[in-house]
């Protein structure tokens, strides 16, 4: 325990044995109404309370033990108090034994008593378990009530559960406005509860700032009760207590329906009173989106109007994708600046004399980091829509096209609920039909082919969608015929796209990619050989554009499956920045396996090809600086680096000169004049107005795979 | 801007008497000659930001700068119109124009030098002065006050991803 | 000498934040008032003006954020500093602390360096109060 004076360690110790006493009579009264009727909220978070504070004493007086307990105790408490885990007997017994436990830590801190107490570990995990066992309950519906937004504002979040509580068992809400004298406040205060208690629940109290006088004090309690207003206003009103009753809005046909939320359920972010621009069709995040609270009351003169309105609570907006474009723009802004503040912060700190100043520009740019972060999330979740539109309509073409075909077809769909941009789910469209339409014409065999090899007379294509850490995959497989590679390949020589003597050493994988080639795509030649027809090379462009890339595997007899790999979000990317000649590029994380230092003497040339090997594969590399045609003044660097990018299963090394690190950026398109310019996917600021190219990876790989005349195709593997 | 125009103003001020509608026109300098093209086909003027070059992009680009987060490229307008080469100037500036597609584009120039309001007497329209065949950017010549600007009409240059012809001078 | 009204229901901490801050640092020592509930604050904010409340904001009855709410509605303290204390999780809390017109906050478990600071910078760019 840390250094204290005397009288602190005195009250340290009085106040938390109190404490524990108190938990241990609250306890007791807990166990003895288990079973008779509902627990009493009041005692659980009377209970809880106590407990936060122990571990606030224990936290400020540095006594480890009793702190890691209190967290872990609170953690059950605030689950039980919220609702998320009922009061079991489990959980009871957890909880006494806890308190002893409190008693065997203060005893050994005081130096009564020695206690290894080497079995508080073991009792911490029980009662993390305990915390994580918590259910989901579905959200309720219920009809909602003309509160004032202010109001709402000041609830804090348990507040909040409680009155969501109340009013999903159907209770009714009171507002009792009562004026107390400040000296006699604690006497009166009590009785007033006294009184309430058996009819309800006090949810809050708020000053209402009114009354002049500085002797009394006015306050608005908001209150859940059954009862009616007559009774309460016989049991409870008088001089003091003006008692109204909060109106339930009345329910028009369009009126949307209060859905509390509970955090960690899966239910729209909580809105109670502010408006939420989720788009209807989304399906509910358990992550809580930063609320913005409501607005504070008008003047001082709202409360003494009986009638505000409680805006309905899950309203939805349409919003204008453009609006959100601009909003994504400034978040890209702000992230630059929050770079620019952090490298500041970086610097300041180094200064002795500015040590602090340098702590608080530390603590703001954190807190700027975060909430930025939390407004990017938002947004982008605003723009994300369901993959399951898209899916809708692709099974509708499925449906037509067989039909067309004359082959029965079934599609199966998963992942339907999994969300990505709406830019990009339009931009899928196209590319996922025209998969889909190749499959059914020509990888799917006609039903009588198909019962002759044994198969199922049914066609099957799946289409998966699911989450994969920042990028959504989407597969699209059929049970068809699979390609067939050795057509393929000698149609792709008979066009001159590859030389006899490279055959041979082509993998699975590269033949197989050989299908996304322009030139390999006229109907008549490979539509019947390769099992897919017209336009492979255009869907993959168009996946490329979305910053996404596109797989293949296939079986001959067996089937195929095409995997679509595409970021969640368009606009903010990771990269590393790179330094070519003592120019700044950025190349796109998601491309990038890895960056090494190159040692000139494992590289090594073949037909005019400059290799080297890496963990026993080989590694073609791309001199940037030649490629780019840049020189500077500076003496070529001896040993530079090679970011290894990789595209599906090629791989090319990109030596440069420098690494200068990673970050988050804004990606941003070039404009049509460049569009002819090979190898770049956009371009970033930096900060202070400079701009950094950033390298277009599968761009580049292809361009020295398939482009360059001494490019050696077959020279890669893995 | 502003003491561009006020300039302007003054020149008129001195005295010339001229007639008609009048145009106004920014001046600029490419190399030893005075260009000028209306003041409406140019959105705004810059000193030079940072500028950074694309790599194998045409010779003519001269790069991108960032413009408040918005991405312009920067093409040099003395390359487009297949000028001879000079050196870059401190003086040198972009002029933000709009291209073909809604795209912003920056051209550079070595030296803007004032707004002009030309009446329609100060104009010679081009095919009348200069004869023959000419690209058909150049929409004439205009002399206020003794100065000789070459007028340019900017649509074409901007439209066309290659440069103009133009007979040799 | 300035004053700073404390308003905390739990003893120890209430004494915490007074040693961290009683020296005052260069703004010389602080006047500390302790308060142990929303209601007590209520009580002893007549007997102001303050420069500093310092409020905790999980209180029972009147919390912290009907605190904040009503010192800022009212003329006599609407320009008292505000500092709201929270913990480290309730970043909803925080928020509408902020939002309601507080000028700063502090998480718990709190450090007596950077609340001193944090009481310092707050203070040193007005006059004191009193």
């Amino acid at each position: 325990m840390a250094d204290m004076g005397d009288k602190a360690r005195e009250e340290f110790f009085s106040e938390a044995h109190e404490i524990i006493e108190g938990l241990s009579r609250d306890l007791l009264q807990l166990d003895g109404s288990r079973g008779k009727g509902p627990v009493d909220p009041e005692l659980v978070n009377n209970i809880f309370r106590a407990v936060h504070t122990l571990k606030g004493l224990a936290g400020l007086f540095g006594a480890a033990r009793m702190s890691a307990l209190s967290h872990e105790l609170e953690n059950v408490l605030d689950d039980l108090r919220l609702g998320k885990i009922e009061l079991t007997q489990l959980a009871l017994d957890l909880l006494f034994r806890g308190i002893t436990i409190y008693g065997r830590i203060l005893a050994v801190e005081k130096g009564t008593r020695a206690d290894p107490l080497s079995d508080i570990d073991e009792f911490l995990r029980e009662l993390a378990e305990l915390s994580e066992s918590q259910s989901d309950e579905a959200p309720v519906s219920g009809a909602f009530y003309e509160l004032d937004p202010g109001l709402l504002a000041v609830l804090t979040e348990y507040e909040e559960h409680r009155l969501r509580t109340n009013i999903e068992q159907g209770q009714s809400l009171f507002r009792l406005r009562v004026r107390f004298e400040l000296a006699t406040i604690d006497a009166a205060l009590s009785s007033l509860k006294t009184k309430a208690k058996p009819h309800g629940e006090i949810i809050t109290y708020l000053p209402t700032g009114e009354g002049a006088e500085a002797d009394s004090i006015e306050l608005d309690i908001l209150m859940a009760s059954k009862a009616s207003l007559d009774v309460l206003r016989s049991l409870l009103g008088g001089e003091q207590a003006q008692i109204e009753e909060v109106p339930r809005r009345s329910r028009a046909a369009k009126d949307p329906v209060l859905v509390p939320s509970r955090p960690g359920s899966h239910a729209p972010p909580d809105a109670m009173g502010f408006p939420s621009a989720h788009p209807p069709s989304a399906p509910p995040r358990p992550k809580a989106v930063a609320q913005r609270p409501g607005a504070l009351p008008k003047g001082g003169s709202t409360h003494a109007v009986a009638e505000v309105s409680l805006r309905s609570v899950t309203q939805t907006v349409r919003v204008d994708i453009r609006k959100l474009d601009l909003l994504m723009n400034i978040v890209g802004e702000l992230s630059i600046v929050r770079n620019a503040i952090g490298r500041l912060t970086e610097s300041v700190r180094k200064s002795p004399e500015l040590r602090e100043i340098g702590m608080e520009l530390y603590r703001l740019h954190r807190g700027f980091e975060r909430q930025l972060a939390d407004l990017q999330s938002g947004i982008l979740e605003v723009r994300m829509v369901p993959l399951g539109q898209l899916f809708d309509k692709l099974a509708r073409v499925v449906r037509q096209i067989s039909r067309e075909a004359d082959k029965d077809v079934n599609l199966v769909i998963t992942g339907a609920e999994t969300e990505v941009d709406k830019l990009i789910v339009e931009e899928l469209s196209d590319p996922l039909m025209h998969m889909i339409r190749n499959a059914i014409d020509h990888a799917i065999e006609a039903r009588i082919e198909r019962e002759r090899v044994g198969k199922p007379a049914v066609g099957t294509i799946a289409l998966n969608a699911f989450q994969k850490a920042s990028h959504v995959v989407i597969e699209v497989e059929d049970d068809g015929k699979g390609i067939d590679e050795t057509k393929l390949v000698s149609a792709a020589v008979k066009r001159g796209l590859l030389g006899q003597d490279e055959v041979t050493e082509l993998v699975h994988r590269e033949v197989l990619n050989l299908v996304f080639i322009p030139g390999l795509s006229t109907k008549s030649d490979v539509g019947e050989l390769s099992g897919r027809g017209v336009g492979m090379d255009v869907v993959k462009t168009n996946i490329g554009k979305l910053g996404g890339i596109i797989d293949i595997y296939s079986e001959r007899g067996i089937g195929t499956k095409f995997t679509v790999t595409l970021p969640i979000t368009l606009a903010i990317i990771s990269a590393l920045i790179v330094q070519i000649e003592g120019r700044t590029f950025a190349v796109p994380l998601a491309s990038v396996q890895e960056a090494i230092w190159l040692d000139p003497a494992a590289l090594r040339r073949v037909e005019g090809q400059e290799l080297m090997t890496l963990r026993g594969a080989t590694l073609p590399l791309c001199r940037m600086n030649e490629l780019f045609g840049l020189t500077s003044a500076v003496k070529a660097k001896l040993r530079p680096y090679a970011v290894v990018v990789s595209v599906g299963a090629r791989r090319l090394g990109l030596v440069v000169d420098e690494l200068i690190g990673q970050q988050d950026i804004v990606i941003k398109p070039l404009g049509p004049s460049l569009k002819k310019v090979k190898g770049f996917a956009g371009a970033t600021e930096l900060g202070d107005q400079r701009v950094a190219l950033v390298l277009d990876a599968p761009a580049l790989i292809e361009e020295a795979f398939l482009g360059g005349s001494d490019a050696a195709v077959g020279a890669s593997y893995g | 801007m502003a003491d561009l125009l006020a300039r302007g103003r003054n020149d008129r001020h001195r005295g010339i008497k001229v007639r008609g509608p009048r145009v106004e026109y920014l001046a600029f300098r490419l190399g030893a000659d005075t260009y000028a093209v209306p003041i409406g086909e140019v959105r705004e003027i810059l000193k030079l930001p940072p500028v950074t070059e694309v790599p194998r992009a045409p010779e003519e680009i001269v790069g991108v700068v960032s413009v408040r987060g918005l991405l312009v490229t920067v093409i040099s307008l003395r390359a487009r119109l297949r000028l001879q080469a000079t050196e870059s100037s401190r003086k040198g500036r972009i002029l933000l124009a709009m291209g073909a597609q809604d795209e912003v584009i920056g051209l550079y120039v070595d030296e803007v030098l004032q707004v002009y309001r030309l009446a329609e007497s100060e104009i010679e329209v081009a095919a009348s002065v200069l004869g023959g065949r000419l690209g058909d950017y150049i929409v004439g010549i205009g002399r206020p006050d003794g100065a000789l600007l070459t007028l340019l009409d900017l649509r074409p240059i901007l439209g066309r991803s290659e440069p103009v012809a133009r007979d040799a001078t | 000498m300035r004053r700073i009204l404390v308003v905390e229901d739990s003893a120890a901490t209430r004494s915490f934040v007074r040693s961290a801050l009683e020296d005052g640092g260069h703004l010389g020592p602080f006047d500390i008032v302790e308060a142990t509930s929303g209601f007590d604050a209520l009580r002893l904010l007549p007997r102001g003006p303050y420069d500093l409340v310092i409020t905790d904001i999980n209180m029972p009855d009147i919390n912290g954020l009907e605190l904040v709410q009503f010192i800022r509605k009212s003329d006599r303290h609407r320009s008292t500093a505000l500092i709201i204390i929270s913990t480290q999780s309730s970043e909803k809390d925080r928020a509408r602390g902020l939002s309601l017109g507080a000028d700063d906050y502090l998480a718990k478990p709190l450090d007596p360096e950077m609340l001193l600071s944090t009481v310092q910078r707050l203070l040193s760019n007005r006059p004191a109060a009193g």
